[in-house]
């Protein structure tokens, strides 16, 4: 499969004209904004369910629209799995019954995952003679989700597939996404406005921001970045590291994060944890102490050396990005004004980021 | 007897006949008149209205003219006889178009509350629009899709006016239950009227217990 998106497009909305151009050779795709940035919209042109006012989308080398040359590929000839936010699962079919539905498309030259690899990967099986009505909210989505897979899609285009859960719900179908791009390597378009989400599941991320791309890259780059940190930050800004599990002790595992120079190690919950596990450790701003010299007699087990790059005034708050080394992305904190003059802060400081091993959140497939 | 059982008969091959006439076409205008907007729209569902509004003569008289020797329908304009006035396929046109808006205006709510997103999800899955149609939209709007056919089937049942004007109230041949219950008033003949109500009864309750049956034994699932 070949993997790329080119994307022009200017698309008249109510409010505002969603201009977007975009080439990325990655593929897992990110699309993060606010709610009324122009996301869905966005995706819905993607998916060839609504119109663009005019442009090109060219997709794995296949032109789906160029309102130049007066090309606009059908839904059903885009080869697309589409995951809506509101999972819209057929009522009329059972659980099973909406999973086979979208295995109909799949044809010997495009081979869709197996249904019962698809189930299994998803947990589908224990649901499988279930009917629609009596399913959870993260129950749909993973049905939707299966149901998009088995159709053979060559891109899953995904709106918001966590945005209606709340969010002990999101962190338990979290690993299930990260499980289906490992598992299908299906090249991905995924539309958020969590940026926790974004920086797990993408490779890279487009920022809009009332139909404005206002950045575009690794998401650890781009929404770590000072001037679209306040973006980012909506609901607290959480850092995730990814890094591999090393050693486990007494209840707690060791996470040396992939770096190239020296891989700094931090202690997290050793909940469901082997060793050599490839992990996510999410570990909010607002969790994060800073001292100016290595402390003494802290119960907190993460005192990790770092230097200060970048600091950005928000509103009440300072957010702070610090290097753990290089190659890594900057880790965020927030502190007070006080905190920041009290310590004498600025770029280049040496300081140390404090947090308690309870305060990381770990993640697998 | 023999009256009733022929009144009986003729009723229902007319009621029948015009549902499965007039089924498909208020389905397909319904289905249109649901989801598309196009030039003439407001005309089309004038036209369709019509026989709601105007007295049911009025309707049959339209459908006299039409078909009459003088009319665009008629032998001479033709060149060959329809065979339609003062036959029971003249009833069957009667209260088949005496229906149409019923059943064409009950399909176009069972396919409104189809939500579009649905069908639009049938497309991201590599349907094609029929098989959207025939997969999805249809087998959602069932419900509603067999309420009109029913509702349909009724009006056609109890039609009176436009038939009389159309297919006469020949008995044996164009009389229905509707037609002869007037003539046995009108000749003062009240138990035969008494018998053929009961009859009209028995069968209006036949028809609605069905359509719960259906739906109740999962024959036609929610």
């Amino acid at each position: 499969m070949i993997a790329g998106l080119e994307l022009d497009l200017s698309l008249p909305l109510r409010r505002f004209t969603l201009k977007v151009s975009w080439h990325s050779r990655q593929r897992f795709l990110g699309v993060f904004g606010h709610s009324g940035a122009g996301k869905t919209s966005l995706l819905e042109v993607l998916a060839g369910l609504r119109r663009a006012g005019s442009g090109r989308i060219t997709a794995g080398g296949s032109a789906w629209l160029d309102t130049q040359r007066g090309v606009d590929l059908p839904p059903e000839l885009r080869g697309i799995g589409y995951v809506p936010q509101d999972a819209l699962l057929f009522p009329h079919k059972d659980v099973m019954g909406n999973v086979r539905f979208g295995a109909r498309r799949a044809s010997p030259d495009a081979p869709a995952p197996a249904v019962e690899k698809v189930m299994e990967v998803l947990e589908l099986e224990p649901l499988r003679d279930q009917d629609t009505g009596s399913l959870s909210g993260g129950e749909r989505q993973r049905v939707a989700l299966a149901r998009a897979l088995c159709s053979a899609p060559r891109w899953l285009l995904l709106d918001e597939p966590l945005g209606g859960l709340d969010p002990p719900l999101r962190r338990r179908i979290l690993p299930y996404l990260l499980r289906v791009r490992e598992e299908f390597g299906i090249p991905t378009i995924h539309v958020s406005h969590d940026a926790t989400e974004v920086q797990m599941l993408c490779d890279e991320v487009l920022v809009l921001e009332q139909g404005q791309a206002l950045a575009c890259g690794p998401p650890a780059e781009v929404l770590t970045r000072p001037d679209l940190l306040p973006l980012a930050r909506a609901e607290g800004f959480e850092n995730v590291l990814r890094g591999t599990v090393t050693s486990l002790a007494d209840g707690s595992a060791t996470v040396t994060l992939a770096s190239s120079g020296v891989s700094p190690g931090i202690l997290v919950p050793a909940a469901g944890l082997v060793q050599g596990r490839r992990v996510l450790v999410s570990l909010r701003a607002e969790d994060i102490i800073l001292a100016g010299s290595a402390p003494a007699g802290l119960s907190a087990q993460n005192v990790l050396p770092a230097t200060v790059r970048q600091l950005h005034d928000t509103d009440g708050a300072v957010a702070l990005a610090a290097a753990l080394a290089p190659g890594l992305p900057p880790v965020i904190a927030t502190l007070t004004h006080q905190a920041v003059s009290q310590l004498r802060l600025g770029p280049g400081s040496d300081v140390f980021l404090i947090f308690k091993a309870q305060a990381c959140r770990v993640t697998t497939s | 007897m023999g009256g009733v059982t022929s009144a009986v008969w003729v009723s229902l091959k007319v009621a029948a006949w015009a549902t499965l006439v007039v089924f498909p076409l208020g389905v397909a205008l319904g289905r249109v008149l649901a989801r598309r907007s196009f030039p003439g729209r407001g005309a089309v569902e004038t036209i369709i209205a019509l026989p709601l509004v105007l007295p049911p003569t009025a309707v049959g008289y339209m459908l006299l003219v039409l078909l009459g020797r003088g009319g665009p329908l008629g032998e001479p304009a033709l060149g060959f006889d329809l065979d339609l006035l003062f036959t029971w396929k003249g009833a069957a046109l009667a209260s088949g178009v005496m229906s149409l808006p019923l059943v064409a205006r009950t399909a176009r709510v069972a396919f409104e509350q189809v939500d579009p997103r649905l069908e639009a999800i049938g497309r991201t899955l590599g349907l094609k629009p029929w098989r959207v149609l025939t997969g999805i939209t249809l087998p959602l709007a069932r419900r509603g899709l067999l309420a009109a056919a029913v509702l349909g089937f009724s009006r056609a049942l109890g039609e009176f006016g436009a038939t009389v004007i159309v297919a006469g109230n020949i008995p044996g041949r164009t009389q229905t239950l509707a037609l002869a219950i007037f003539s046995e008033i009108q000749a003062g003949r009240q138990d035969e009227a008494t018998i053929l109500l009961g009859i009209t009864v028995v069968i209006a309750f036949a028809a609605i217990w069905t359509v719960e049956w259906l739906m109740r034994s999962g024959r036609v699932a929610v």
